[in-house]
């Protein structure tokens, strides 16, 4: 056999692959012989693999200086077989257990066995999204752990890392549209020796990045944490033996794909499932962009789940738009990175899941399209703003799914973006620093089927969402906060309405030069939608700054102040409140350096809703509007629920009138209705004569050049000529 | 034996158990159910049991001790099922839904690892202070202390005249940074108390920076939301406590135990620093036990129904968590650390047809229904279930025969729920399910023991809780564990544990000192005058208040302690300082030093980065002063032969076979007592099960050592 462990581990990577092949089944096992000779004893190893990389992710986080790693948790780390498969991993940010095996197989099929070498000891880093990361943020740290002189597996750890040295401070540069303006990229590097980061790596860091302790000090923690998992694992081996070890964390792997299989087996219906969502990106006239391509980006993503009757989930994303001169485009690795991490928190949660749920999977990625660029050097620096939306259609896919089975406690209407904002300059201080804010990792949640969405604590890419202490964000930043609160009707409405999200307001402070920059906005059009007649999350805020603003004045003489810009998007409490320079910044904020006394406002998006918005119920609704997640005008408006006030002015719902009120919308409902074939018939002639804004025209036209399926379906739905159409739209 | 002189009382949530000690260290135990109603009544019930078990009235019993030490769940029931006081809260402008926002964190914390990821599954925990109660004013003070927004007094008095109309019973008042600047707390606290006094009403006023002056405004926020919610209540029941404890002769305070594991009265104006102090009694027990058996690193662990608590001293040193969690809100109190698992012997036993994946727990059959062989209700298979099952329970003698375990019907239900799934025999599936539990257990420990960075064969081993000794064969098994330890009285060891404590203060305030990472003498010399200021202002403080409480000054011995890290971390290290004052550069360099040692030892060597420099952030005191205390007795060790308490012999299935294993009567094995396995050692409320060729050793202070074969 090829695949035995003194062979080249290019040779027992290739030979896996080709088991796999011939078999359908992981490295060949097609018989679980150590589960069934001791199932207890199998489960407890497993267990085991798992307590190690939980409390090394522990030890991680003790030593970090990121209030990203250590305040939120924006880490995840893994042991993977020698291939690069992983066994178990920890909590935290999944999306990137799969990432780090791509960067592993990368290595091993690159052959850097050879040359750079693969020893005990060594530290390899990546951050390259083509080789295996999401975008150069995500630094992961791998290191071979070898037992009597032979690879036995993989430590890895992967942290976000706040400052990325791009041409903007933070790390989701939204101002990229190439790679070459990212930041600092590890490519595959080995960075450490003999269990030691490499100074020259580390001066480098310390050289290339606007606050390099936050790297350095994540790289610090990923190694220790490398190497707590690495020797644990070795301990382990001394008591089961190195053949035992081989092989048993193989067939976890193979355990965990038929485990997937079954779990889709039993909680869907198999069949093929269609959704999608839009996401559009408003760049035109913001200053620092070349003009390499569109000012304004609408992405469309159709999205086809297969469930085979196997258990196999297959996701297609034909159709969707080619990729861009913009930060938005992604990886294979960082799809593959959505979907692990969607699965982990939908059906694979039971803390056992490892790449063999990857297994169970297919991604079928387009060539071309923004989710398998043919061109490596795009940007990827914020893919998350087109693989929130994916993986959130692909949240209401299986939702679908779960409720046709029965399983409707685990519906769950999809994620959206929680737009980021990262900042750099003059600190409090008087130091340049650089930082991303991760306050948004605490969004709303898409609404259940059972109850609302989670409020200000959700976002797709970390079910263990925060959005931690002002006290600790106001140490490394020269802003503070004068207001942090939930924004009424964020959630989208329906019988269960999504989880509302909040906005943070900030005085700059003891600064003058603070650069904010911001991302992942799609501010023109949902970038996801409800389920079963809830409303979609509502698309994201525009920003408001006052530059100059009279606050220490009005302070000086104990005059109100704005905490929020308010429910008045035509004359916010801003404008209301404080004199000075008022900005509205759609999309990207992408402007002059902020000074003390500016104020800011940043908010973060809520998630859909469920159900039909007149059968939500009255007094929950009076809840929410007495705690503020919902406007009393909205209650009325949207909800059809008519609420009057008691002796304290608190909402009571008026149980008659909002009956009467309900019927009444109904009424109007039917009154407003057409049959749908006379619908699709006055929408066919809009079709016809592509009356549609520029930016609709183009993403059409773009996805029938690269799509004969897309543009043979539209065809045929439509009863038209969809290259003609949009003929003058296709560049 | 002569008249006891020690009163210690663990109230939990289902058993209160008392521990009576004398002089010689002569002790013996009560227990009684918890009456969470009016606590003292099973207090006293609890504690009659003991003072029959002594010989002697209750009268007699209290009007001869020094100390009655309790430590009760009462302020955590409170909390938990929400019946605390009606509350207001004044916080900053523009932060007032974080009663509702939280830390996103709460909205999963504590959870286990599946639901952590099964986002469905995650909800916040419900508000102690409601929305519509909660008033912001202007103001903003920054991270350096300076006033940057002035506080808006009218507003401030606006919210103060509402809460009063809203009738709250308490007015909380959290500003953010108020712990480096109080100046906006303390004006918006003498509003309140001057309009409350307008109003001729009585309403308690709380403030962050007083109840807990440290960094987090939320876990500031909710230390005084959780102070004002639910002591008063717990304050009361204390009261009730110390006055059943006077009808019946006591002459002094009652005392209760600090989550850092000092005594403290039960007038300490903090007392939501005394709410999670149940399992604290077990470390300092095991402190206790290690000084007398010349240990100082030690891991105690505590095996019950539903969760596996381990502590930690490492060389003499136990371990402060800052952040804990109670009922999900993240507080900074300091507490001493504990690890916990889901492990206990309650814990449900499930397996997945589908998939055919064991899983134990996370849920709990607890006390009602309890295991199935309880026969009260509970029809899912347990762990328990497993150990009567394999013979390793004596179904007349759980709680000395007041339950009779129904064997068959647990072994009917495991047989169909679990081995017929897994498709193994019944015992070996049984001895599966325990193995697994063990493994976790064992595994748990690695990795406590792991993050010490000293060897195992350094530590010894404490197993007490109901179920510790049932299965601590497995869960010590290979380690290499220096000496493994367990006690008659293990199902009280934590009651004993809080009869050890000291009288203790634990002063300490915020403090932003940086070091640079190559300082010139100079800068360390100065860094270092204001280091011993601190301390002798905190020293000052600390040793007024014990003075207060009638200590005598040549009692109280103090201990400064800093938190450490490299300048941009955000986590510290504690150093218990080398030195008392800090003379010279040269001292503020051992200082350092030290840091670095612990810090190595705490994260790996490789994570080392004194080119950042150093940061101080916090510097304490902790001021101790003795209490009379248990001392066990130490007695020559008589012959081997443990056959004056052998009580018989149970068929008990261990290691993949049935044996017939000697039974012995625990609390008849004498020092010198020699047992070999497979031997099952018995005690009303708890069963060592000593494995096959294993060995248990009764040394000349009665305590229990097993030795792996």
């Amino acid at each position: 056999m090829l695949n035995k462990p003194t062979a080249p581990i290019r040779e027992r990577l290739i030979e896996s692959e080709r088991l796999m092949e011939q078999t359908g089944c992981y490295n060949g096992i097609t018989e679980l012989s150590l589960r069934n000779d001791d199932p207890l004893r199998f489960e407890t190893l497993h267990t085991k693999l798992r307590a190690y990389c939980v409390s090394a992710r522990e030890m991680a986080r003790r030593i970090s200086a990121s209030p990203g790693v250590r305040e939120v948790g924006e880490m995840v780390v893994a042991i993977y077989t020698p291939e690069g498969d992983a066994i178990a991993l920890s909590n935290g940010i999944m999306v990137h257990v799969h990432t780090m095996s791509r960067f592993i197989k990368w290595m091993i099929r690159n052959g850097y066995e050879e040359n750079p070498g693969i020893r005990d000891g060594d530290i390899f880093a990546n951050n390259d999204a083509f080789i295996g990361t999401v975008q150069v943020p995500d630094v992961m740290d791998v290191m071979p752990i070898f037992y009597d002189g032979i690879l036995v597996g993989w430590a890895g750890a992967v942290c976000h890392e706040l400052e990325a040295g791009g041409i903007t401070p933070g790390g989701d540069v939204a101002l990229a549209q190439e790679r070459f303006t990212e930041g600092l990229f590890v490519c595959a590097e080995k960075v450490g020796e003999n269990d030691e980061l490499r100074r020259d790596y580390v001066i480098r860091c310390e050289r290339n990045l606007r606050m390099p302790i936050y790297w350095v000090l994540d790289e610090k923690a990923k190694v220790a944490s490398c190497i707590d998992m690495r020797e644990s694992v070795k301990s382990l081996i001394d008591e089961i033996g190195v053949d035992y070890w081989l092989k048993v964390s193989k067939e976890f792997i193979e355990e965990g794909r038929r485990a997937q299989l079954a779990r889709t087996r039993q909680l869907t219906v198999p069949g093929k499932y269609r959704g999608h969502t839009f996401y559009g990106h408003v760049t035109e006239g913001k200053p620092g962009y070349q003009p390499l391509g569109d000012p304004n980006w609408l992405y469309n993503i159709p999205i086809e789940m297969e469930v085979g009757l196997d258990g196999k989930i297959t996701m297609d994303f034909e159709g969707t738009q080619p990729w861009g001169y913009h930060s938005m485009n992604c990886t294979p690795a960082g799809m593959d990175g959505g979907m692990f991490v969607t699965l982990t928190q939908h059906m694979n949660f039971e803390g056992l899941v490892n790449d063999g749920a990857w297994m169970a999977t297919e991604l079928k990625l387009p060539h071309g399209t923004w989710t398998n660029p043919d061109n490596e050097l795009v940007a990827t620096a914020t893919s998350w703003a087109l693989l929130l939306p994916a993986y959130g259609v692909f949240q209401r896919l299986l939702s679908r799914s779960f409720v046709a089975r029965g399983f409707v406690e685990e519906a769950f209407v999809g994620q959206v973006n929680s737009p980021m904002i990262e900042m750099g300059g003059v600190s409090q201080y008087g130091t340049p620093f650089g930082m991303a804010h991760f306050e948004c990792a605490a969004a709303g949640s898409g609404a259940l089927a059972i109850k609302d969405g989670l409020d200000t604590a959700y976002v797709g890419w970390n079910p263990e969402s925060d959005m931690g202490n002002i006290e600790i964000w106001e140490q490394n930043m020269p802003m503070l906060y004068i207001g942090r609160s939930i924004v009424p009707n964020s959630g989208g409405a329906g019988k269960y309405r999504g989880g509302c999200s909040f906005e943070s307001t900030w005085l700059i402070n003891k600064t003058d030069h603070l650069r904010l920059v911001t991302s992942e906005h799609s501010s023109r059009v949902f970038d996801n939608a409800g389920m079963c007649g809830g409303y979609p999350a509502p698309t994201c805020q525009k920003h408001r700054a006052v530059r100059n603003s009279n606050v220490f004045e009005l302070a000086g003489q104990g005059r109100p102040l704005a905490h929020t810009p308010g429910q008045n998007p035509y004359h916010s409490d801003f404008e209301m409140r404080f004199e000075g320079e008022f900005e509205l910044v759609e999309g990207p904020y992408i402007t002059a350096p902020h000074k003390s006394g500016d104020i800011f406002s940043h908010s973060y998006n809520g998630g859909g809703g469920y159900g039909d918005v007149l059968e939500r119920d009255a007094e929950k609704t009076a809840w929410d509007v007495e705690n503020g997640f919902l406007t009393k005008e909205a209650a009325e408006a949207v909800f059809g629920i008519v609420l009057h006030e008691d002796a304290d002015g608190m909402p009571l719902p008026d149980f008659d009138a909002t009956a009467r009120l309900r019927k009444r919308k109904r009424a109007e409902r039917l009154e407003k209705a057409v049959p749908v074939s006379q619908w699709l018939e006055k929408e066919r002639e809009r079709v016809k004569h592509a009356d549609f804004a520029p930016e609709v025209r183009k993403m059409y036209a773009s996805a029938m050049k690269l799509s004969q399926r897309f543009t043979r379906e539209f065809d045929e739905f439509w009863q038209v000529d969809g290259k003609a159409v949009f003929a003058k739209d296709a560049k | 034996m002569t008249h006891p002189i020690v009163i210690g009382i663990d109230a939990g949530g289902t058993m209160t158990d008392t521990i009576l000690v004398d002089r010689d260290g002569h002790f013996k135990i009560g227990k009684s159910a918890t009456t969470p109603k009016n606590e003292s009544e099973g207090f006293i019930a609890s504690a009659e049991d003991a003072a029959d078990a002594w010989g002697c009235t209750l009268e007699e019993l209290f009007s001869g001790v020094n100390v009655v030490l309790y430590s009760g769940t009462g302020m955590l029931n409170t909390l938990l099922s929400r019946t605390g006081r009606k509350l207001g809260l004044i916080t900053t402008k523009g932060l007032e839904d974080m009663v509702l926002m939280g830390r996103g964190l709460q909205a999963w914390a504590d959870y286990s690892y599946a639901d952590r990821l099964h986002a469905v599954t995650h909800q916040h925990p419900d508000p102690l202070v409601p929305r519509r109660r909660t008033h912001g004013v202007t103001e903003r003070i920054d991270q350096f202390g300076d006033i940057v927004l002035p506080l808006y007094e009218h507003e401030a008095r606006a919210a103060a005249k509402k809460l009063i109309a809203d009738k709250v019973e308490s007015i909380c008042i959290m500003t953010v940074f108020s712990h480096v600047n109080p100046t906006h707390e303390k004006r918006i606290a003498e509003i309140c108390r001057e309009e409350i006094k307008a109003a001729g009403v009585e309403i308690g006023v709380y403030t962050s920076h007083e109840v807990r002056p440290v960094i987090r405004e939320q876990s500031r926020l909710n230390s005084v939301l959780i102070e004002a919610y639910a002591t008063a209540r717990g304050r009361m029941q204390l009261k009730s406590i110390e006055n059943a404890s006077k009808k019946y002769g006591f002459k002094y305070g009652v005392q209760t135990l600090l989550s850092f594991g000092g005594l403290t009265s039960i007038n300490h104006p903090r007392l939501h620093e005394t709410m999670i102090s149940g399992p604290i009694g077990g470390i300092l027990g095991a402190a206790y036990v290690g000084k007398l058996i010349g240990n100082d690193s030690l891991i105690c662990s505590d095996m019950g129904g539903t969760s596996f608590d381990m502590g930690v001293i490492t060389r003499g040193q136990t371990r402060i968590e800052n952040e804990p969690l109670m009922d999900r809100f993240k507080l900074n109190v300091p507490t001493l650390h504990l690890d916990t698992i889901g492990a206990g012997a309650g814990m449900i036993l499930k397996v997945d047809p589908l998939t055919k994946k064991v899983s134990l727990g996370p849920e709990s059959a607890g006390s009602d229904p309890g295991p199935i062989c309880f026969a009260r209700g509970g029809t899912e298979p347990t762990i328990a279930d497993c150990d009567a099952i394999l013979g390793r329970l004596n179904p007349d003698y759980f709680l000395g025969g007041k339950v009779k375990l129904q064997v068959e019907k647990a072994r009917a239900a495991f047989k169909e729920k679990c081995a017929d799934v897994l498709g193994v025999g019944v015992e070996e599936a049984a001895e599966g399910m325990i193995d697994m539990l063990e493994a976790d257990a064992n595994n748990a420990l690695r990795r406590v023991i792991s993050g010490q960075g000293i060897h195992p064969s350094e530590f010894t081993l404490l197993s007490y809780g109901g179920s510790g000794p049932l299965h601590l064969a497995g869960c010590s098994k290979g380690i290499g564990f220096k000496d493994i330890i367990t006690f008659q009285f293990a199902a009280a060891f934590s009651a004993f544990g809080c009869t050890t404590a000291d009288f203790m203060r634990r002063h300490s305030v915020s403090t932003q000192i940086d070091v640079s990472g190559k300082p010139e003498a100079a800068a360390l010399t100065s860094v270092g005058e204001k280091v011993s200021e601190v301390w002798r202002d905190l020293a000052d403080a600390a040793v007024a208040e014990m003075l207060a409480d009638g200590h005598a000054r040549e009692k109280i011995t103090t201990t400064p302690f800093l938190m450490m890290r490299y300048t941009g971390q955000l986590e510290d290290v504690e150093v218990i300082s080398p030195l008392p004052v800090v003379a010279s550069a040269q001292d503020m360099q051992k200082i350092i030093d030290e840091f670095e040692q612990v810090y190595a030892k705490v994260n790996h060597r490789v994570s080392r980065y004194g080119e950042a420099g150093y940061s101080i952030t916090e510097l304490g005191l902790v001021a101790t002063a003795d209490k009379v205390k248990p001392v066990l007795v130490k007695r020559p060790l008589g012959k081997s032969d443990p056959a004056s308490a052998h009580k018989g012999i149970r068929q008990a299935y261990i290691g993949g076979r049935w044996h017939a294993a000697n039974l012995y009567e625990m609390d008849d094995l004498q020092p010198g007592h020699e047992v070999i396995g497979p031997a099952i050692i018995e005690h009303p409320a708890t069963t060592l099960v000593v494995h096959p060729g294993d060995q248990v050793f009764v040394d000349e202070w009665t305590l229990l050592h097993y030795r792996h074969s």
